[in-house]
């Protein structure tokens, strides 16, 4: 009897064996079937035209999932886990529709997370940066005139103007001339409004990268600005380049969740 | 199946089995794989891989030309989004990217980076902004920052303010002493007839302006008035100098969290420069570099 139960058992033990051992091949099936559909999906999101994917169902669900991870890894330290603005560290909004280089693409925004700004990568967005006027020489690759004290403050008053919160309407006046003379047109326009090809933000709205203060403009006259963005062409993969930028440029679709099962 | 010799027997029936059908067979495969290889030896374009991945436009001898590249070239062109171009404006971006490649190839084969001195200039400078590029992929921590403002503090501080007149007497030391006294004495100096020099009469200047201004010795002097002092007269080519100050504003520490994007940018570029002389050490360390005897 003894070794009557003692086969049953080993029968028992010899049939869970092959089950676990076809859960096991069933399990590295699956495995290796997600695995190459995510691989193909990835490698469509890479043959797609760029500024398609957000419209796209499937594109948009494989790349959003692999951008919230890279985003996190590399991107959150300095833009957050939402993308929202930070003035103290001159973080831009990206989840506003105010652009300070291109128009929100998910190309030209792939481009700045593989190539940067001011990042030491000449293919990188690195055309011009802000003055530091309260020096002798404000610009090192444009002769520039410094500004007096009462030159900065009359160009502060003058962009205070744009929203309505000058106070000395004859500072701003001057503020006006001033702008041209110090030859702020040349990036920032004639009319203010900027110019996205090289980084020049608009200045008659209300959005500030480093506070829009009184003190906050006079201190980004007066000293310059420089932010940067680092290039990450070789920290990160293709797929992973392309995936943060599709997760970036969606932040700014308001009001559709990102993780939307509706194609905007 | 039958093995035979018989030469009456098709050599290619598929059902006897005839050695001579197997030499034939063998040299057919050798001369196959003899035209192969030569063909291979003497066009020699490099190992070919099945296909192009998905992120690459084209590869030039493996070189990836990358669809994002190509798409940037064709907004840089013809300034239009890469979905309103035509096939021909595209074909055109990316012939002229595989031409492009295909002359660095070439520059490379000839030794260009040896000959030409643009390219090797270039490639000193992209080997120095590598490291750069590299560096600025790893964030600072803030307790970093902290350090280095708390280090360099005169880097932070605001540019000082000053408002002053210059006097200039062309007389003797004697009587410049008496005229840096009666304007202590708070005697007008149109009644001691002093002229300005002309240099600080705009009004309110930075530091930086009043130095280029008044020259680095007297500025010295100037910078140590209080609002409301007269220095001794300072003795210059074209007489006695005496500074008037009518308001002075030291420079004052601006906040970090105000100068934080200056705190990084300035410990970003210690960094970088940091690793760049580490670089050419090691650079250095590594090489073979014989000098001549006669330049050790």
């Amino acid at each position: 009897m003894t070794s009557g139960k003692r086969t049953v058992s080993h029968d028992h033990r010899s049939k869970r064996m092959r089950l676990a051992g076809i859960a096991l091949i069933v399990a590295a099936g699956l495995a290796l079937i997600l695995g190459i559909r995510h691989q193909i999906a990835q490698a469509e999101v890479l043959r797609a035209d760029p500024d398609r994917i957000l419209s796209n169902f499937q594109l948009r669900v494989t790349a959003l999932a692999g951008g919230k991870t890279v985003f996190e890894r590399h991107c959150a330290s300095c833009h957050g886990g939402d993308g929202r603005r930070n003035e103290q560290r001159g973080i831009p909004d990206l989840a506003d529709a105010d652009h300070l280089y291109g128009t929100g693409m998910v190309s030209e925004i792939e481009q700045i997370v593989r190539y940067g700004i001011r990042a030491h990568d000449k293919r990188g967005w690195t055309l011009a940066s802000m003055p530091a006027y309260a020096s002798a020489v404000p610009y090192a690759s444009e002769p520039l005139p410094p500004q007096t004290p009462d030159q900065i403050e009359a160009l502060t008053q003058f962009l205070l103007s744009f929203t309505g919160r000058s106070t000395n309407p004859a500072a701003a006046q001057q503020g006006k001339a001033q702008y041209v003379a110090a030859g702020c047109w040349d990036c920032h326009g004639h009319n203010a409004e900027g110019d996205e090809a090289v980084g020049a933000p608009t200045l008659t709205d209300d959005i500030w990268l480093y506070g829009g203060s009184h003190d906050d403009i006079q201190r980004s006259i007066a000293r310059g600005r420089a932010g940067y963005s680092p290039a990450f062409v070789h920290q990160l993969s293709a797929a992973e380049l392309r995936d943060v930028a599709v997760y970036v440029a969606a932040f700014a679709e308001a009001p559709t969740p990102i993780y939307s099962r509706e194609a905007p | 199946m039958t093995t035979t010799s018989d030469p009456s027997l098709s050599v290619w029936d598929p059902k006897a089995v005839v050695p001579r059908r197997s030499l034939i067979l063998c040299a057919l495969g050798a001369i196959l794989g003899l035209v192969i290889a030569g063909y291979g030896l003497f066009t020699a374009q490099g190992t070919r891989i099945a296909g192009v991945s998905p992120e690459n436009a084209a590869t030039v001898n493996n070189v990836p030309i990358l669809r994002a590249d190509l798409i940037q070239q064709v907004a840089s062109l013809y300034a239009i989004k890469f979905a309103e171009a035509t096939p021909e404006q595209k074909h055109k971006a990316l012939n002229d990217m595989i031409r492009e490649e295909l002359h660095v190839q070439r520059g490379i084969e000839m030794g260009l980076p040896n000959d030409d001195i643009d390219v090797r200039a270039a490639l000193v400078g992209a080997t120095d902004a590598q490291i750069a590029q590299d560096t600025l992929t790893e964030q600072p921590s803030e307790q970093d920052l902290h350090i280095w403002y708390a280090a360099h503090p005169d880097s932070y501080n605001s540019e000082g303010l000053m408002t002053l007149h210059e006097w200039v007497l062309p007389g003797s030391a004697d009587e410049a002493a008496k005229a840096a006294k009666a304007l202590r004495g708070g005697t007008p100096a149109a009644t001691l007839r002093l002229k300005t020099s002309g240099r600080v009469d705009d009004g309110e200047e930075y530091y930086f302006a009043a130095r280029i201004h008044l020259g680095p010795a007297i500025f010295a002097t100037a910078r140590k008035l209080r609002a409301g002092e007269v220095s001794e007269p300072i003795k210059g080519t074209d007489g006695f100098h005496i500074l008037q100050m009518i308001a002075n504003q030291l420079p004052v520490p601006t906040p970090y969290a105000k100068a934080r994007d200056e705190v990084l940018r300035d410990f970003q570029a210690d960094k970088v420069k940091r690793l760049q002389t580490a670089n050419d050490r090691f650079l250095s360390k590594r090489a073979d570099i014989k000098i001549a005897s006669d330049l050790q």
